[in-house]
């Protein structure tokens, strides 16, 4: 068992450096591109719609990690004066939904990746890029987020619970 | 379904989770499967949910908003910030309130810089709240300049969020941001004089204390090292972007070269100082975009339900003068601001108020810049202004919130003062992005 937490912990660290690693790749082309322009060459047609599908993955692969770091934003306002016992039942039924609405997208967008791939569909941006990539990251990171919601709902930790931090934002 | 019922269907799912604590991300997520399944029917919509959802982050008009939290990160966690702050510390000299006006100094230059609020809220209190107290400066005096200069990151360019504006309301990001430039430094000029004006009645607030003068040439040198340099960021930046040279993520892109450049040149930059900023982008950047997934397919729906043109319907129905629908949109949106956090005001009201201030006949630049100020002031709200909390957060024990958002109320004032002058005269935001 321990060694399927450790795959898991893993896997979720993982895909939240790829996140980081991918947002600045991004950084990179961009630089790479402009310069490229600036000195009178003809820069890769491929930067803006590979630049583009690396900010959905920026966006999925670090979701999962999130919620493991309590760093989606939420509203307490509502739920704070609430006693404890209420207050736990609300926060069971908020794991829940949670859990549904992530296991929702999870089978709808797997139907989605099966779908393009199989027929071949192509996304026209600056270049023609395989839809299935487009859907390839969400099966797996809206389960992972399903899972980190399921740990809360069981009880292994409290999303409201250990907060030492002010919550970054903008 | 009448179109106030689907609103309500819709904006009262939203409401509703979120009061329960649902993450925002999620609350949206749930409130589009809700809102398909009752205005569409069957599961074909679902699979329509999940297909648009990749629509708004996969544009390159929302690069500018990892790249400028990059940034801003980098700004923080290589120690340049700090290089400012000395720089612009001896400008000030033996000034009474010194720290006062160094903290709007120091905040409009992080807010150029940073582009993140709570982010300058929380580093300037920090760093000036402990030394204010230690000089003597009563709470008002010591927390509220803080608290207005956080908000002035929303608005000075580069701002995040004023590129996620922009993207959700389908509006040009670059006027945008250059549109916030002068009322930006316009309301840094108001706290400024509101601070003048608090010493000069309660001298007691802030009292003068003797500092230590270095030579003028010294003063020179530290300019010329620790503040000037940073121009060439905001250049990169705002001159790429007004010039014409650059799309704004493009521009966004050399403002993060910029800071590595000058990190590298005062020997800053360090494999940790990367690890760390790239670690912010992650969890700002990409909890921001989980969040704007959800977004175009909130519209969809609200558009679908009948909910937004019925509204619209409504609102321009009545003889009110488009100046009072203004008020009233600014109010909500305030009002909104106090339990929400900007990102998630944003989805609820943008698909309603754009299209309203559109046939209102307003520019949708200047409407939007009016927007971000709301938020603003939104952020130093009391009861639930996020900023107020970030401020308790850093302030010494024993403030309350009471003391903290009595501190922000003059300031909020000067903000209200500056939306009257943009609504008197547009000309103020507008002037730079007719350049354009």
């Amino acid at each position: 068992m321990s060694g399927i937490i450790k795959v898991y912990n893993f896997l979720l660290n993982g895909l939240a450096v790829c996140s980081g690693i991918i947002i600045f790749t991004a950084f990179l082309m961009i630089v790479f591109d402009v310069t490229l322009r600036i000195l009178g060459f003809v820069p890769p047609t491929f930067t803006i719609a590979v630049v583009e599908y690396f900010l959905l993955y920026f966006t999925l692969l670090a979701a999962p990690w999130l919620v493991r770091q309590k760093g989606h934003v939420f509203i307490d306002a509502g739920t704070q004066f609430l006693p404890p016992v209420p207050k736990k039942v609300v926060a069971k039924c908020v794991y829940a939904v949670c859990i549904c609405s992530t296991l929702t997208f999870c089978w709808f967008s797997l139907g989605l990746l099966i779908e393009t791939y199989t027929q071949d569909m192509l996304d026209v941006r600056g270049i023609d890029m395989p839809q299935w990539l487009m859907f390839a990251p969400m099966p797996i990171c809206f389960l992972l987020i399903a899972v980190e919601f399921g740990r809360f709902l069981i009880g292994i930790d409290d999303m409201y619970g250990d907060r030492t931090e002010v919550r970054e934002s903008m | 379904m009448e179109w106030y019922w689907a609103l309500a269907t819709l904006i009262g799912t939203v409401m509703f989770f979120m009061a329960a604590g649902t993450p925002v991300a999620l609350t949206f997520i749930t409130t589009n499967i809700i809102g398909v399944l009752v205005f569409m029917g069957g599961t074909a919509g679902l699979t329509q949910i999940v297909d648009n959802s990749t629509v708004l982050i996969t544009t390159f008009t929302l690069g500018p908003v990892p790249m400028f939290i990059l940034m801003g990160a980098l700004f923080f966690h290589t120690g340049l910030a700090i290089r400012v702050f000395d720089g612009l510390d001896v400008l000030f000299g033996r000034l009474p309130g010194r720290l006062c006006y160094l903290t709007v100094a120091g905040g409009a230059m992080f807010s150029t810089l940073t582009g993140s609020s709570m982010a300058n809220t929380a580093m300037l209190g920090s760093l000036m709240v402990p030394e204010m107290q230690r000089r003597g400066y009563n709470r008002r005096m010591s927390m509220g300049p803080i608290l207005g200069t956080g908000g002035l990151a929303m608005i000075i360019p580069p701002s995040s969020l004023g590129v996620l504006l922009a993207s959700v309301a389908s509006i040009d990001v670059g006027k945008l941001l250059v549109a916030g430039f002068l009322p930006g430094f316009v309301l840094a000029g108001l706290y400024a004089t509101l601070i003048f004006l608090q010493i000069k009645f309660s001298p007691g607030s802030a009292p003068a204390y003797d500092v230590e003068m270095p030579s003028v040439a010294t003063r020179i040198k530290l300019v010329i090292t620790n503040i000037l340099p940073m121009g060439l960021v905001v250049f990169m930046v705002i001159g790429f972007i007004v010039l014409g040279l650059s799309t704004p993520t493009e521009a966004a892109a050399f403002g993060v070269l910029g800071v590595i450049i000058l990190a590298v040149a005062f020997r800053l930059l360090t494999f940790t100082s990367i690890r760390k900023s790239v670690e912010a982008t992650v969890k700002v950047g990409a909890m921001v975009f989980f969040i704007l997934m959800s977004s175009t397919v909130f519209s969809q729906l609200l558009a679908y339900s009948g909910a937004s043109a019925g509204l619209l319907n409504w609102a321009t129905g009545f003889e009110l003068s488009k100046y009072v629908v203004l008020l009233m949109m600014l109010v909500i949106l305030i009002v909104l601001g106090m339990f929400m956090d900007p990102t998630s005001m944003m989805l609820i009201t943008v698909p309603i108020f754009f299209p309203l201030a559109h046939a209102l006949g307003f520019d949708l630049i200047w409407f939007g810049l009016l927007v971000l100020m709301t938020f603003e002031m939104a952020g130093t709200t009391p009861p639930f202004g996020l900023l107020l909390y970030v401020m308790l957060g850093v302030a010494p024990k024993g403030t309350t919130l009471f003391q903290v958002a009595g501190a922000a109320l003059p300031f909020l004032l000067c903000d209200a003062i500056l939306i009257f002058i943009l609504i008197m005269y547009p000309n103020l935001a507008m002037w730079l992005p007719s350049l354009m």
